[in-house]
């Protein structure tokens, strides 16, 4: 049997390689690799493409993480750090609207959580330090916040609430990576079931219905941590089945 | 629905934004502009080689350019500036010959025609300077050669191309035996330039970067091809 097609929500950025400067679609392989790992076959999304028709291609999807989303769409005066990807706001609001009404199952990382709330009419904070008065949900890019010799910084325990989708599938705690400066305010129509105990940031957003569609403001990709990806191809899996 | 177009990728270590040396897959873009230009959805491929299941859910593929293909898939040993990516050899060497088998319209560029050439049994040259005596498929470091082809007539692409022969080269290799395709289209120097299989809906090679500048004839063909599956 085929298995589960899953679509990733990729970037259209220039990059440099091995000499070469050019605009390229890409996403990092972590991702790619824990969609294999889980049992699914990964297929990147471009955002320079409009139009939806490519979700009746798939078994599930993933929005990616990456830049930040234009706070106009959620009405707030941008922020001096933030960083807009209009591109890629425009194709994942679609992408994700469409995927919401078609029960495709899905899964948010990071800025793909946060897709998720702009899209169902929630709205975002721009600058965690703002907040909660310290980074340390910023670890710096390329390093590994939950490697043994790591210091704390970008590594935190996430809280779960009982009886959520969540907790079945990540248990009461968990100890997370951290590469994010913007934050859920408001879910939008998910619900919130997992925090960061130390200043109750949004770490986890769920569906209310019986489709899989789950948030998350870390990057299980980047650790040994997969549980939220085998379940997204778990449903993918299932929803295949029933059509 | 639009038809569904995979486009192969590369997987290299790539640096943008904070990020430093990532292992990333990426596709430039023109070639995603190129096929959403001639009316098919991209979805890019990143290698994998599990199983080419993918395929059953795509109206076409193209094997998109990169480095060289192992010569020991065409029983070679590899010369001293052969730079290769294996897991990209057999992921892709399993999707062109899924899509093959189920007269999938393939669209081969650059690597990919030579990935084509392997498949269909032939060889390639491993530095074209070695054999041709001149650089002129691949002047300078990302500079593209300017050549004009000449089209094998009774071809289809010969039908597809018109009098503008002009064409966008960047490689180092080529095909020597294009096993069992056939040659559509050679540079002034001798070179395999294009091949196809006529015995199939639509597999067309071709050495050169048609994506660079969206050609229509080509990638009109293509996905125009891909259209008529379902």
């Amino acid at each position: 049997m085929r298995r589960p097609l899953i679509g990733l929500t990729s970037y259209a950025q220039n990059v440099q390689y091995g000499g070469t400067d050019l605009l390229a679609g890409m996403l990092p392989m972590s991702y790619v690799k824990a969609v294999h790992a889980t049992g699914g076959r990964a297929v990147l999304i471009t955002p320079d493409d409009p139009g939806t028709d490519v979700l009746e291609s798939l078994d599930g999807i993933v929005f990616c993480g990456g830049g930040d989303v234009d706070p106009a769409l959620y009405g707030a005066e941008q922020h001096p750090a933030t960083e807009a990807d209009n591109v890629r706001d425009t194709s994942e609001l679609m992408l994700m609207r469409a995927a919401l009404d078609s029960g495709l199952p899905l899964l948010g990382v990071c800025r793909g959580m946060q897709v998720m709330a702009v899209a169902t009419g929630g709205s975002l904070h721009q600058h965690l330090p703002d907040l909660v008065g310290h980074e340390r949900h910023r670890a710096a890019p390329g390093t590994d916040p939950l490697a043994a010799d790591a210091s704390s910084f970008g590594r935190h325990d996430v809280v779960v609430r009982e009886g959520s989708a969540a907790f079945s599938l990540l248990g009461e705690r968990l100890t997370v990576n951290s590469f994010h400066h913007q934050a859920i305010d408001d879910p939008g129509k998910f619900t919130i079931t997992g925090w960061c105990p130390d200043d109750r940031i949004v770490e986890i957003i769920e569906g209310t219905g019986p489709a899989f569609q789950l948030g998350v403001q870390w990057h299980p990709e980047r650790t040994g941590d997969l549980r939220a990806f085998s379940a997204l191809t778990e449903a993918a899996a299932r929803t295949k089945m029933a059509v | 629905m639009r038809p569904v177009i995979g486009i192969t990728t590369y997987v290299e270590s790539a640096t943008w934004g904070v990020w430093t040396d990532l292992p990333t897959a990426l596709i430039p873009q023109d070639y995603v502009a190129a096929v959403n230009a001639a009316g098919g959805r991209a979805v890019l491929l990143p290698p994998d080689d599990l199983d080419a299941d993918v395929v059953g859910v795509l109206d076409g593929l193209v094997l998109s350019g990169g480095a060289d293909v192992g010569p020991e898939l065409y029983g070679a040993q590899a010369g001293p500036r052969t730079v290769t990516r294996p897991e990209r050899d057999s992921g892709e060497l399993m999707l062109a010959r899924a899509a093959l088998a189920g007269d999938l319209p393939v669209l081969g560029v650059c690597r990919g025609i030579q990935l084509l050439a392997v498949a269909a049994g032939g060889a390639l040259h491993q530095h074209l300077p070695d054999v041709l005596g001149h650089e002129r498929h691949q002047p300078a470091p990302a500079t593209y050669g300017r050549q004009e082809v000449t089209f094998v007539a009774g071809s289809r692409l010969s039908g597809l191309m018109g009098d503008d022969r002009g064409v966008h080269c960047y490689h180092h290799q080529g095909v020597a035996d294009a096993g069992s395709l056939t040659v559509a289209a050679r540079a002034g120097d001798g070179l395999i330039e294009a091949v196809e299989d006529p015995g199939k809906r639509f597999v067309l090679g071709v050495q050169w970067h048609p994506e660079v500048v969206r050609d229509k004839r080509i990638f009109g063909a293509f996905v125009e091809a891909a259209s008529g599956r379902r």
